[in-house]
């Protein structure tokens, strides 16, 4: 950063405005301090709570469009450098979402605009609110503008604005956004969430005629059965963490029954998977249906006539009829879901489904009218014919995730006046004059609605840029307009939450009730529960539309990246650098399709290939996955971006987007070969099994198999803790929140594609899947700590030694670098600084940094330390209390973010911790175990859940 | 058969004929090899100073093979050092006279072969301004280097084979210097020459000294000839790398540098003796006695790798036969075929005597040895290293043009060692074939 751009923030200015304003303004709460302070405030008087060194903790909420994750964000001398799941929140305790981690990185982001500007020129914020107002006022209103805003210039066209807004789960947004839309009588409102897919809503709108939304509620599940739904894949951890748990019994086990085309996170977890066409689902959950009622007279709601239809031809029969038995068997804890990308019949069918069983392990919920691919169509035509005279994107990129991409940017382009209200500079703001930047999510106000709690947003840290709070340039929008409007957005949330949430609360004060509730970070508040009835005819309509669906080529399934989802999240690096869980590549993706149908198209991996489908076309390389049904071709949405730090990066599938769903497509074959760059290793060999599994039924002859290595040195306990972990594989769901939380909390640089192709990615911790698409294990991979451990004899220099505690320690400063300890690692987790990774990182990218731990030169070998400095963090906490350690005093970033509590750690001295419990299940076994290599790290072999009729 | 039983080569011809080349004016030949092994040697350099200044990224190197061609190249120069050491340690003790004519050149190879080994372990570290922390140097941390590890014992197993074999070298050096120096005309020659010698005089306390020292320091050489390999081995040896972990590698490993050593000094000598015009005194019979040990190695080396089949068969463990397997199939299957065909199956030309003695043979089969004993450290190394105990972390390798720039450096520089030498020293120890006249 050569030359500081006006609003840029330097690390001296940082700390100053950063300290200060959190003390001012999140502290003492109700203030609004976090804006206007620009000036360096040196600690001549300590802000109460900021101690130098140690970590201050904020509950607040990472806003996802459509969802939202409770998350704590750790702060270190007033920034944030770790965000964790909220442990207040009853579905997370502590879990959390790759993507909310990643918050940090775009926190920090180099994408970010720093302050407003118009035709690229900067202008000063009251300027620019005016033009705002300007571009939404009704034609004719006068505007309290100051003068010389004007620039906008948007007399002569149509009297008509359009803004098109994020999803959002916030009910304050909500409520400015129908102020909004009260006030302008001229302007239309379009809530658009790229990754959700249409079907869902489309469905529930034949279905109930509302948008309802179906929230699985898997801690009351006992059979689950997933119609191409994705539901653990991770962006949900309170679900992840409600199917673990119902699993956590082997003799009270759910069991998860997956149709789906391509293979997902979801479909490598179930017991028994059915690999179905896309377009043939709907068929085979009527069919369900007609079982149902035939094997088992299920009622069937209230005018609602049989679903008529052929049975799919495969899968066979007996086999339907055993899932129709395992679900009815079930009864209201049988829950049926259909994914986002499904088309809208097998929504209903899954309505149908859920209404048959009586489950009440779904729920349904009010959810923010979404705009459907149909309504961009209509209002970019609208746009081409001149019908707006201002467009405005507040929050989403038409640009880029939307079904014409190339239209909406034009549309921006041609627009009279046109705005972009976001925090990263990407392909819409490019296309816009009025270029407004608002809050990162961790510096703004905000509260959400999570089933039924609601949580809080509150800013963790000052303004790092010269931005506003998105919802107040509307608010300022409304007051220019002469409408009534409060001063701000958290003058707004407090007065929604006075009337309408502090009655829950009963009779205390709302200062105090406020100020807890902000500690917490999330309240319950029950929704009511909907009523609402499944419409005949709409079942009926479903029901002949997928007897008839129509063959085509191939059917191509778009989803939201396990990295990056929709593409917002596309300029960090660690979502980026995140292997697939399913495919393990990386920085871009591949178009997945069945290796049958690779063949039958003379298509091998890497090789590039056209998909035309929803008006669109695009270039892949093919990526030949086991288990994905033949004729069905899958892609994930979020890569390709055009603007941004990420642009470049892989290939937009959002011109495939088509208007409903799943979509046929046609496949031809393009010119050269590209693989992508992945961490797949080779496939297991006949007979060996590096992770373990077995079914439930051969649980009570299950006999711990435990090897005792004689060895030459020295054994006996040392005094103090023994540190030791455990992971349970059949909690273990593969998605890679660890594999984030691990980066950031250990400063694990990012390789980028060509270094990560070469083999050298330096993720601490990996998760190994093995055995997919069937028979998946997934093993948590990292440092196993090992009591005999083949690196510390080996390194020449004592670089890596082994501490009183158990602890496998990297002394980085004495490290040369021979990397002979990594050859001698039976478990490839040390990680080798080919490059000087770390180098070149400027502010306020380096701010990420978590100033506990090091960060690695390059020829320096590292690898899981196992979190040392929270077990040093928590040795200091203890002593301040007077007291010892106890279990769960420390947790690793890896075990404190995931959401199955797979991973559980502690004191092997102690026999009575947790994790000592755990290591002497009769599951438990060490990885390797034949080397003598003694790991502290147990794994409890994966227990299936096949049902007892279906031959294994 | 000793060529110095050969009554038409006076001492005086001897000398004329050895010590002339370094008297007298450089042949054409000689500049233009040297222009072209010193460029080659450049670019090495510049390759490594590269290395040094971005790390050990710019390699192939990658997870999980840590180590590759640094490895590989330091392992094969060791052992191309070896028949140098051999040939005037362990053949002096055993009285071979035929050793004589070749040995001080052998020798010279061997400190070149060294030098260019101890590049590799220097530069492949990933912070070589911090090598200096392997050596037990005392210090104020208290800080010692990691007894227990193979990489310890290698630094002093190389650096004491290099210190003894330069040594050894030098002392036979000693009396030819001295011939050089008399014969010298008075200039900056003869004062390099007397200073080098030492004052030799040539005087019977001054041989009865020589004499002990030189035995003396053969018998040292002697125990470094079998022990240097075998620690180089314990590198591979000691570790839990399946494919690596095998009693069998430290006699192995010994041949396997005895093997590739003789085949270097085949094809160097041949070179030399024809470039010099020594063909009265590097005869047939030595290049055929070499010959003969190549082909004895050679078999050494075929029931090698017969026991490490059998080695993998026998401990019925899936890891060890699934890296012996690498070896032969599989991506780098070609790498371990071609090992076998040069290593087993090309020397066995060398049973019929005609074609020990002629160029047209023994310079492919040396040449093909060379080869073939590279691309088996490759196999030991890498091919072993991309497949070990996880299937997951499983990951070729493919090494970069710096890795290939280097190793063409690495030969560069050795050949450029090897010209200096023969142009300024003297390349056959007169003075023992002088004393072998004497006794004859």
């Amino acid at each position: 950063m050569p030359d500081p751009k006006p609003g840029t923030m330097t690390r001296r200015s940082f700390l100053g405005t950063g300290a200060a304003a959190l003390g001012a303004g999140t502290v003492a709460l109700g203030s609004t301090g976090c804006r206007g302070r620009r000036t360096a405030v040196p600690y001549t008087r300590r802000p109460p709570e900021t101690v130098p060194g140690l970590a201050t903790h904020y509950a607040t909420t990472c806003p996802a469009g459509p969802r939202s994750w409770a998350v704590l964000v750790k702060t270190r001398e007033g920034r944030p450098v770790h965000v964790a799941g909220n442990d207040e929140h009853p579905g997370l305790r502590g879990a959390a979402c790759p993507q909310a981690m990643a918050g940090i990185q775009a926190l920090y982001g180099p994408g970010r605009l720093g302050s407003p500007t118009l035709r690229g020129g900067p202008i000063p914020w009251p300027e620019a609110a005016g033009a705002l107002a300007e571009a939404l006022a009704p034609a004719g209103a006068g505007v309290l503008a100051p003068a010389g805003a004007g620039a906008l210039a948007p007399t002569g066209a149509g009297g008509r604005a359009l803004l098109l807004a994020g999803a959002t789960t916030s009910p304050t947004r909500l409520r400015l956004l129908e102020d909004l839309g009260r006030a302008l009588p001229g302007l239309e409102i379009l809530a658009w969430a790229p990754g959700e897919g249409a079907g869902a809503q489309a469905g529930a709108l034949a279905a109930y005629g509302a948008p309802l939304r179906v929230r699985p509620r898997l801690d009351k599940a006992r059979c689950l059965l997933c119609l191409g739904a994705d539901p653990l894949d991770g962006t949900d951890p309170a679900a992840s963490r409600a199917f673990a748990a119902a699993r956590r019994d082997p003799g009270d086990m759910i069991r998860l029954w997956v149709v789906e085309g391509p293979l997902s996170l979801t479909g490598a977890n179930a017991d028994h998977r059915l690999a179905v066409r896309p377009s043939r689902i709907a068929a085979l959950a009527f069919a369900l249906a007609r079982r149902l009622r035939g094997r088992h007279g299920a009622p069937l709601p209230p005018g609602v006539a049989p679903p008529e239809g052929p049975d799919p031809p495969e899968p066979p029969p007996a086999l339907l009829d055993v899932l129709v038995d395992d679900l009815w068997a079930c009864g209201p804890g049988a829950a049926v879901l259909a994914g986002p990308a499904m088309p809208p019949e097998v929504h209903v069918a899954a309505h149908l489904l859920n209404a048959m069983l009586g489950s009440r392990a779904v729920a349904l919920e009010p959810a923010q009218a979404l705009a459907t691919p149909g309504d961009l169509a209509a209002a970019l035509e609208g746009a081409r014919a001149g019908r707006y005279r201002a467009l405005v994107a507040w929050g989403t990129n038409p640009a880029y995730a939307s079904p014409d991409p190339d239209g909406w940017r034009a549309a921006f382009a041609a627009a009279p006046a046109s705005v972009w209200v976001g925090s990263e500079a990407d392909e819409t703001a490019s296309a816009c004059l009025l270029r407004l930047p608002e809050h990162h999510w961790l510096e703004a106000w905000g509260d959400h609605r999570d089933g039924d709690l609601l949580t809080l947003q509150q800013p963790a840290v000052a303004p790092l840029y010269d931005t506003r709070q998105g919802e107040d340039l509307f608010n300022e929008v409304l007051r220019r307009l002469g409408h009534a409007a409060p001063g701000d957005h958290l003058a707004r949330l407090q007065a929604r939450w006075r009337e309408e949430v502090l009655p829950l609360a009963g009779p205390v004060p709302f200062p105090r009730f406020f100020q807890a509730a902000l500690h917490d970070g999330v309240m319950e508040a029950p929704q009511a529960p909907v009523r609402a009835a499944l419409r005949g005819g709409a079942v009926r309509e479903a029901a002949a539309a997928a007897a008839a669906a129509a063959a085509s080529p191939y059917d191509l399934v778009l989803r939201p990246s396990y990295g990056v989802g929709d593409g917002t999240l596309a300029s960090s690096g660690w979502l980026q650098e995140l292997p697939d869980p399913v495919h393990k590549g990386v920085w871009g993706a591949p178009l997945s399709m069945a290796p049958a149908d690779a063949a039958r198209a003379g298509l091998a991996e890497g090789d590039q290939a056209w998909v035309q489908a929803g008006g669109g076309r695009a270039l892949f390389s093919v990526h030949l996955q086991p288990g994905q049904a033949e004729g069905t071709l899958a892609a994930d949405l979020g890569h390709g971006r055009k603007a941004g730090p990420a642009r470049g990066v892989g290939v937009s599938a959002y011109p495939l987007l088509g208007a409903a769903g799943t979509t046929s497509a046609r496949l031809s074959r393009g010119r050269g070969h590209q693989e992508l760059p992945a961490t797949r290793g080779r496939d297991p060999l006949p007979g060996e099994a590096p992770a373990r599994a077995l079914h439930r039924a051969d649980l009570p002859a299950l006999v711990r198999e435990d090897t005792h290595h004689p060895t030459l040195y020295p054994e006996g306990a040392s005094p103090g803790p023994r540190w030791g972990m455990a992971i349970d594989l059949t909690a273990c769901l593969g998605c890679p929140t660890c594999v984030v939380a691990c980066q950031s909390e250990n400063n694990v640089p990012v390789v980028g594609p060509a270094q990560v192709a070469r083999g050298r990615e330096m993720h601490w911790i990996r998760v190994d899947a093995y055995g997919l698409p069937g028979e998946a294990v997934f093993q948590p991979m990292l440092c196993q700590h090992c009591e005999a451990a083949p690196c510390e004899t080996v390194c020449p220099v004592n670089a890596t030694n082994h501490s009183p505690d158990g602890l496998n320690q990297m002394v980085y400063n004495r490290c040369v670098g021979v990397r002979y300890c990594a050859n001698n690692c039976p478990y490839k987790v040390r990680r080798f600084n080919f490059l000087e990774y770390n180098g070149g990182k400027a502010e306020p990218e380096i701010l990420a940094f978590n100033p506990d731990v090091t960060v690695r030169p390059r020829g320096v070998m590292e690898k899981c330390t196992f979190c040392v400095q929270r077990i040093q963090d928590a040795r200091m906490r203890v002593q301040g209390e007077g007291r010892g350690l106890r279990d769960g005093d420390v947790v690793p970033a890896c075990a404190a973010a995931c959401p199955t509590e797979a991973i559980v750690f502690g004191d092997l001295a102690d026999p009575a911790s947790r994790v000592s419990r755990l290591s002497a299940d009769r599951r438990g076994y060490h990885v390797l175990d034949g080397l003598g290599t003694r790991p502290v790290i147990t794994y409890l072999a994966r227990i299936r859940n096949p049902h007892p009729r279906v031959a294994p | 058969m000793s060529p110095s039983r050969n009554p038409a080569l006076a001492m005086a011809a001897l000398d004329d004929q050895v010590l002339a080349i370094p008297e007298g004016a450089a042949p054409p030949w000689w500049g233009r090899a040297i222009a072209c092994t010193a460029s080659v040697t450049a670019l090495g350099f510049a390759l490594m100073a590269w290395t040094v200044y971005r790390g050990i990224g710019v390699w192939g190197n990658t997870s999980p093979v840590f180590w590759a061609f640094d490895i590989i190249n330091f392992v094969f120069w060791v052992g191309i050092g070896h028949a140098g050491t051999l040939i005037s340690a362990i053949l002096l003790l055993f009285r071979q006279g035929w050793r004589d004519a070749i040995a001080r050149f052998a020798e010279a190879m061997t400190i070149f072969a060294v030098i260019c080994a101890g590049i590799f372990p220097l530069l492949h570290v990933g912070r070589p301004w911090l090598a200096f922390w392997l050596f037990p140097y005392p210090n104020q941390r208290d800080l010692w280097p990691n007894f227990r590890s193979p990489l310890v014992w290698d630094v002093f197993a190389v650096g004491t084979y290099f210190t003894v074999s330069l040594l050894f070298w030098y002392v036979g050096l000693v009396p030819d210097l001295a011939s050089l120096r008399e014969r010298a005309r008075p200039g900056w020659r003869r004062g390099l020459y007397t200073l080098l010698s030492l004052g030799w005089r040539g005087s019977a306390t001054q041989w009865a000294a020589f004499g002990k020292a030189y035995v003396l320091l053969a018998g040292l050489a002697t125990a470094l000839v079998i022990s240097v390999h075998s620690v180089v081995s314990f590198d591979f040896a000691v570790s839990i790398v399946p494919g690596w972990h095998m009693t069998l590698f430290p006699p192995y490993f010994v041949v396997g540098a005895i093997f590739a050593g003789f085949a270097m000094v085949i094809l160097v000598l041949s070179v030399a003796r024809e470039a010099l015009g020594l063909q009265a005194i590097l005869t047939w019979d030595h290049l055929d006695a070499m010959a003969k040990v190549v082909l004895g190695m050679s078999c050494l080396m075929g029931y090698a790798y017969l026991m490490e089949g059998f080695t993998a068969w026998y401990a019925q463990d899936a890891h060890l036969a699934r890296a012996f397997g690498n070896a032969v199939t599989g991506q780098y299957g070609w790498t371990g075929i071609l090992t076998l065909a040069c290593n087993v199956a090309v020397p066995q030309l060398l049973w019929r005597r005609a074609w020990r003695r002629s160029y047209r043979v023994l310079l492919p089969v040396a040449l093909a040895v060379t080869v073939g004993m590279w691309f088996e450290r490759f196999v030991i190394i890498v091919v072993n290293l991309h497949q070990d105990y996880l299937p997951s972390s499983s990951r070729p390798y493919v090494p970069t043009w710096v890795d290939l720039g280097i190793l063409a450096g690495s030969f560069g520089l050795f050949f450029t060692l090897v010209l200096l030498f023969v142009r300024f020293l003297p390349i056959v120890a007169t003075s023992e074939l002088k004393a072998r006249g004497d006794h004859a």
